[in-house]
């Protein structure tokens, strides 16, 4: 599969989705005026993901900020992952900083609700 | 709709990333109205000048500065007129000298202001923080107009020192004209007033003026500059907050339907611990209805009621398009565990002003 890459902006995170060097994580901040838009390659490509290449998959997410209209598009990016997770070994890594308690309780929402293995991981401050 | 559609204002700590989204800010702005090249450049050139002397000049030998005697920034457009003023504290020993330079620089005419700018040049009196009133001169030529300034009594030592400059937007002819010398004396006035009611309520910023993307994020690294000291869960609450109000505006604000442009106004006061954020911008009238039942929903909701309604949000496609997520509101009142504070009141007969208010602590 074709990679996919994009670097961080201002208002966006970077994105890097590898299946050869099995590399999926998405970093940094992400308050587009159109989350729609921004999100709809990377849903796409996952949607598009070639089971028969991988086993597992552990699919990094280290967002120290999102918006509300990229909070739902998370949620569809996670639910192609559930959906891909019927076949193939999905954990997610959920990053945040110790002292934030926002992107905490936005991952422990997300593993409530998503069937999908999401492991929080601290970070020290 | 709003007659001055440029207009905003910072009081605090500059900062050199503070400093650059202020001027980003304007930079953008200018090009959406679409101000002439020639017009910014004036613009910018006094606004790097002006914004270089309060960095200069704000700090209050090793005392921590009260805020009521930091720097202030203010850009003003009205009457096709820009009005950049600045405002700081100075040693009162300083006062005569900066007089004298002031004075002498509106003495003199158009050549005679090049002349001068090039002999103080060559004289290469270098203060030691740089400079030797090189950019009140050059504040002077590039707003071919007189500057106006004042001070103010601030303690035994200090006086706040205030400068207005004035660019008119129509400029003719390309050749050195004789300055206009048709002073708005009472600007200063007006400002020192407004200074006062800043002080007073302890505004930090405001914009008025038009919002998108790019304005929201030159406001945002403003604001996470001028809160760097504090801790960062009220930070990144201050930021949550001003994202989802600034977007509301960018998404739902009506625009002007003779310039396109998406008018409105942000502005932020503290109160002891508190941030106070606040914006106001027009909607159509045949969004009113469905905006209100929104917030009072929201508002009648209990803390519980409101995570499942969020959740419930999240998961419903139904209301998934670039212009909504249907989480914004819920998601100011679970960020500021307050009721949304709002009005609405009749602007002409499409359009209403809508204003809402949150804080956090």
């Amino acid at each position: 599969m074709e990679k996919f890459f994009i670097d961080h902006t201002e208002d966006t995170p970077r994105v890097e989705l590898n299946q050869e060097e099995n590399i999926y994580e998405i970093s940094g901040k992400s308050l587009p005026e159109n989350a729609i838009a921004f999100y709809l390659p990377i849903i796409t490509w996952l949607k598009e993901y070639n089971r028969n290449h991988s086993e597992s998959i552990i699919f990094d997410i280290r967002l120290d900020y999102f918006n509300t209209a990229s909070a739902k598009q998370i949620t569809k990016l996670l639910l192609v992952l559930q959906d891909l997770s019927e076949t193939i070994d999905i954990k997610v890594r959920w990053f945040y900083l110790e002292e934030d308690t926002d992107i905490l309780s936005s991952g422990l929402r997300f593993s409530r609700l998503i069937k999908v293995k999401i492991e929080l991981i601290v970070l020290p401050d | 709709m709003l007659k001055d559609n440029l207009n905003y204002i910072y009081r605090g700590l500059f900062t050199q990333n503070i400093t650059d989204n202020i001027l980003s800010l304007t930079e953008s702005n200018l090009e959406k109205v679409g101000e002439s090249s020639k017009i910014k450049k004036r613009v910018f050139t006094i606004m790097v000048e002006g914004l270089q002397n309060i960095t200069r000049h704000q700090e209050i030998d090793g005392e921590d500065t009260l805020l009521n005697e930091a720097g202030l920034f203010l850009m003003q457009n009205k009457n096709d007129r820009y009005y950049i003023t600045t405002g700081n504290p100075i040693y009162k020993k300083n006062i005569s000298n900066l007089t004298e330079q002031i004075n002498k620089i509106n003495s003199l005419e158009p050549e005679e202001l090049k002349q001068y700018y090039k002999q103080v040049l060559n004289d290469n009196i270098i203060s030691d923080k740089g400079g030797a009133g090189l950019g009140l001169i050059e504040m002077a030529r590039k707003s071919e107009n007189n500057l106006v300034y004042d001070f103010v009594d601030l303690s035994d030592n200090y006086s706040y020192f205030y400068l207005n400059t004035e660019i008119s937007q129509n400029i003719t002819s390309q050749e050195i004209k004789p300055k206009t010398v048709k002073k708005d004396i009472d600007s200063l006035k007006t400002i020192k007033e407004i200074h006062k009611i800043l002080n007073s309520e302890n505004i930090v910023l405001i914009f008025n003026g038009i919002f998108n993307q790019e304005s929201l994020l030159n406001l945002l690294s403003i604001m996470e500059s001028q809160m760097m000291e504090h801790n960062l869960n009220l930070k990144k609450k201050v930021f949550n907050i001003m994202v989802e109000m600034l977007q509301n505006i960018v998404k739902h604000g009506a625009v002007n339907e003779l310039t396109g442009e998406n008018l409105g106004i942000f502005f932020i006061h503290q109160k002891d611990n508190s941030y106070f954020l606040n914006t106001g911008n027009y909607i159509l009238k045949n969004e009113v209805e469905e905006l209100a039942r929104k917030i009072n929903y929201v508002n009648s909701l209990s803390f519980d009621e409101l995570n499942e309604f969020y959740e419930k949000s999240l998961f419903n496609f139904q209301i998934d398009s670039s212009k909504e997520a249907g989480l914004g509101l819920i998601e100011l009142r679970l960020k500021t565990s307050k009721y949304l504070k709002y009005e609405i009141s009749d602007h002409d007969d499409k359009h209403s002003f809508f204003v809402i208010q949150t804080y956090v602590e």
